[in-house]
């Protein structure tokens, strides 16, 4: 399978679910561009501050107090909070990853509460020294004399222009009252304007113009011009329509009848309206008179009034002034703050975020999670400390591979052991052959279930010394035979031995193999047990076999020209002397009896060696029984036969003649080992998990000793005083060529039991 | 800041029978102030000729540094924003209709006149000059019937109420507060009948 290779990357915030940033955009704090664009406007923003300070003085009140101020004001509420926000969120931050026990946690809050310490005492010191500085300097800005001059500069130049308009206004009035007996009503002004001359030329006045009331002319309701004296002083861009407004607003009764008329850099004239009464008081027209006041005297006097107001509007707004000023300063503080506190910030999260990312990553690797990466953030030391990392991570997944190839590999040869050692597990387990190991420290180490029945051992002396176990009696020759093997170490051990078991000889074919290591060191020995006793009796029976038909060959032969001549002496001495005759009869009667008997005897040895091989066919065993003990009914009066046949017993293969023969020979010894007096059990059973049939005959007879049962099977033994001795024999030849078996036992209480098995 | 409400005593009965009015209003209360700062300003809302007008007043509304930043030259402005609204139980109170009154006033200390003016919404209504200060306060701070809605907008038996806030420009503050510290609040509660 590919190996999936995972990078850990700089996380913003604890959250799981943010999904990870690409390398091609990198947070702020790790993009060296953004942070000197950072940098940079902040340095603007800070030019800026600086540079509208320096303009403070020129601005308008307006802007000053609804702009600036407001947008300071703004500005460091939105600095306070923004510091407020990190410092809480980074604390919030630094006690939670505190008692998280996140790594470095203690580290980096330390490091901020450095910077921001190292910041905060000094920065809070020159702001608190700084804004008294600057309250104290506003204060002074207004000092006594300078107040002094300038009230009394806008008092003089105020009363300049007030006498000046009082003045003219007089004029109106006298100017009006000449003229309540004048007609206005006249087409020729003439001696009008002769009334009004002497005053514009004896500079009384610069201009006069009079209304009379009557029909509207243009904007002036109810009036109309007659007549206007003017003095050629007066600038050119004069016009009539301040003059007009005035005189329309002094007829209808305003109590306002002055107005100041600014011709710019030209000058200002003053207006001054009367009104023209009759006698009878009825209103006949407008007088309006008019000064003026040439450009430098009203420039000077400007300046005189607009330096005592911008000082008075400095004096009246000192309050925003210092405002702005402290905000200015409060601006830059806050903004020392914020910035040293995400420098602090950031220089904590630069110093150990790669540290925890590598903490991290080595978890996950320790964890088993080897393909874990660490993505580099930097080309400093800690990216070679990253780079380094990587290359371990990839040189221990590398070899966490190869380990991992070579364990399955390991694991398939062991399986493929395992399956061969169960293999060679079941073999011996299944074989005949006993099988014993012994280690090098003469420890069993293994024993089949063929040799703990053999040499009647329970398997679990497996651990325990081979000496030990083999001590027992019975068991010291193979014990011999063991030790003997050890020493030689080369050759296998070979021997035959013969273990008494169960009062019976137990034949055994031994073979002690000494097992040595490539190394030539010696790792223990095998015992290889056969059970040969089945192959002694079979050779034994061969042997005897052969005897027999040599035995038969060799004595028949002669028996019949014996016999002949024992009958010819008979005759032959027929005619002879009585006690010659008598002798001869005898003997020729003895040697004729003997030799008949001769012949019996080796006709039972030719049977013995040419016994045909059984034609099986399915029979029914216990049918076939009964019928063998139905011949004995009514011949032994004091024996009792008793049948007992399983009903489950199948059809078994078999040749019944001879099966017959089998039960007849054990029912007569039985009969004779009892005398004749006794009771005999024939049973047959079904043995399906064995897959056998059995045919018990037991009797309650003297019984057979134990040492004389392995001799029973053998030809010519017999405890009988007549017979030949071969009838077990057969029995045993019948029952092996069956593929059965044969075993003699006590019948309990008491007598024999023969059980007989052969396969179904 | 603490504004506290003061309930000022009824007076519909001669209001419907001086202004004549076309409409039946029956005042629950016909004005209250709100005070900040010792100022108080006045509210009476009247429905007439299918309009609603309303006349305020802000008592001591020249104060000292008002009266020196007007003497100093600088333009000084007294806004009023005027709304027409109705309580809501459950959420905020609606607003009916809203307009803005401004009165500017320039002191010229060369020709020791003042210079007022008045706008509504932006429109100027009035301007002249004057040199008389009384006249200057009472421009500033004295406005009689200036329209708010029409009655069409308002619902029969609803109880209404006029909102007034007004501050003064330029302010003289050390620090800008965003949420109206120097606002003086007026207000006075109606119940319109046809």
């Amino acid at each position: 399978m590919p190996a999936t290779v995972t990078s850990i990357t700089p996380r913003r915030t604890s959250g799981q679910g943010r999904p990870p940033q690409s390398a091609s955009r990198r947070p702020f704090r790790d993009n060296p561009r953004l942070i000197l664009a950072g940098i940079g406007a902040l340095v603007a923003v800070l030019v800026a501050i600086l540079a509208v300070a320096n303009r403070t003085p020129r601005l308008s009140p307006d802007f000053l107090t609804e702009f600036v101020l407001y947008a300071l004001s703004a500005a460091d509420l939105t600095m306070l909070v923004a510091l407020v926000f990190v410092l809480a969120r980074n604390i919030v931050k630094l006690v939670v990853e505190g008692r998280r026990t996140r790594p470095f946690a203690r580290f980096r809050a330390k490091l901020v509460a450095l910077l921001l310490g190292m910041t905060l005492v000094p920065a809070v010191l020159v702001l608190a020294v700084g804004s008294e500085l600057i309250r104290t300097s506003v204060e002074r800005w207004f000092n006594a004399p300078m107040d002094e001059i300038l009230t009394s500069a806008n008092q003089i130049a105020g009363d300049y222009y007030h006498e000046r308009q009082m003045l003219v206004s007089d004029h109106a009035k006298r100017i009006a009252r000449a003229l309540a007996s004048v007609n206005l009503g006249n087409p020729d002004v003439r001696p009008l304007r002769d009334l009004l001359a002497p005053d514009v030329t004896l500079q009384r006045v610069q201009m006069v113009e009079v209304y009379r009331v009557g029909r509207a002319s243009g904007s002036l309701p109810g009036l109309e011009p007659v007549v206007d004296v003017a003095a050629p002083a007066l600038p050119p861009g004069y016009s009539r329509a301040a003059a007009d407004r005035l005189a329309a607003q002094a007829l209808a009764g305003s109590s306002d009848t002055r107005s100041i008329e600014t011709l710019g850099s030209s000058g200002d004239l003053l207006h001054a309206a009367a009104v023209i009464r009759s006698k009878d008081g009825r209103a006949t027209g407008v007088v309006v008179a008019t000064d003026y006041l040439t450009g430098d005297l009203a420039l000077r006097s400007r300046r005189m009034t607009q330096a005592f107001e911008d000082y008075n509007q400095l004096r009246v707004l000192k309050r925003p002034l210092a405002g702005v000023y402290l905000s200015f300063f409060l601006m830059v503080t806050l903004l020392i703050l914020v910035g040293a506190t995400w420098m602090g910030l950031y220089l904590a999260k630069r110093i150990t975020r790669p540290v925890q990312m590598l903490a991290a990553a080595a978890r996950e690797i320790g964890a088993g999670h080897l393909d874990q990466r660490v993505e580099p953030q930097s080309n400093d030391e800690f990216g070679s400390l990253v780079e380094a990392f990587n290359t371990m991570a990839g040189e221990l997944a590398t070899s966490r591979r190869n380990v991992e190839r070579s364990t399955i590999e390991l694991e398939r040869k062991h399986i493929e052991t395992e399956i061969r050692r169960r293999y060679t597990e079941t073999i011996l387990e299944r074989i005949t052959t006993g099988v014993v190991s012994v280690d090098a420290a003469g420890a069993i180490t293994t024993i089949n279930s063929a040799a703990a029945r053999l040499l009647s051992l329970d398997r679990a002396i497996v651990g325990q010394p081979a000496r030990a176990v083999f001590d027992r009696a019975d068991l010291q020759p193979l014990g011999a035979l063991l030790a003997g093997a050890g020493r030689a170490k080369t050759e296998p051990a070979a021997q035959d031995i013969a273990i008494p078991r169960q009062q019976q000889e137990l034949h055994l074919a031994v073979v002690a193999t000494a097992l040595v290591g490539d190394s030539g060191a010696p790792e223990g020995v095998v015992l290889v047990l056969d059970d040969v006793t089945p192959l002694i009796r079979a050779q034994k029976v061969a042997a005897w076999r052969e005897v027999a038909r040599r035995l038969a060959h060799e004595i028949k032969n002669p028996l019949t020209p014996i016999q002949l001549c024992a009958e010819r002496l008979r005759r032959h001495f027929a005619g002879g002397p009585p006690a010659a005759k008598d002798l001869v009869d005898e003997c020729a009667a003895t040697i004729v009896g003997e030799v008949e008997s001769l012949k019996d005897l080796v006709d039972e040895f030719s049977q013995f060696a040419r016994m045909p091989a059984p034609r099986t066919v399915p029979t029914d065993l216990g049918q076939l029984v009964a019928e063998t003990l139905a011949l004995y009914n009514g011949i032994f009066t004091d024996v009792g036969i008793e049948q007992r046949t399983a009903a489950d017993v199948p059809l078994v293969r078999l040749d019944a003649e001879q099966i017959r023969r089998v039960v007849i020979n054990l029912v007569d010894n039985a009969i004779e080992a009892m005398e004749r007096r006794g009771q005999i059990i024939v049973e047959t059973q079904l043995d399906a998990p064995g897959g056998v049939v059995r045919v018990i005959v037991a009797d309650n007879g003297p019984g057979i000793p134990p040492a004389e049962r392995e001799k029973l099977f053998l030809p010519y033994y017999s405890t009988k005083r007549r017979g030949s001795g071969l009838g077990l024999a057969i029995v045993r030849r019948i029952i092996a060529e069956h593929g059965g078996s044969i075993e003699v036992g006590d019948n309990m209480p008491r007598g024999t039991r023969f059980t007989i098995e052969l396969p179904c | 800041m603490t504004n506290r409400l003061k309930m000022q005593p009824r007076k519909h009965e001669g209001t419907k029978r001086l202004v004549g009015l076309v409409f039946a209003v029956a005042f629950v209360s016909l004005g209250s102030v709100a005070r900040a700062d010792g100022q108080d300003l006045s509210v009476m809302p009247i429905a007439r000729d299918g309009q609603v007008v309303v006349s305020f007043e802000l008592s001591e509304g020249l104060t000292e540094d008002v009266r020196d930043a007007i003497q100093s030259g600088l333009p000084t402005t007294f806004s009023y924003e005027l709304e027409l609204r109705r309580s809501t139980a459950t959420w905020f109170d609606r607003t009916i209709a809203a307009v803005t009154m401004t009165a500017t006033v320039r002191f010229d200390n060369l020709t020791r006149r003042y210079q007022m003016s008045r706008t509504l919404d932006g429109r100027v209504e009035d301007a002249r000059p004057t040199e008389d200060q009384d006249a200057v306060r009472r421009w500033m701070t004295r406005f009689e019937h200036v329209p708010l809605s029409t009655t069409s907008a308002l619902e029969a038996d609803g109880e209404y109420y006029v909102r007034v806030r007004a501050h003064t420009q330029p302010r003289n503050t050390w620090f800008f507060w965003p949420w109206g510290r120097d606002w003086v609040l007026g207000r006075a509660k109606f119940t319109f009948i046809p």
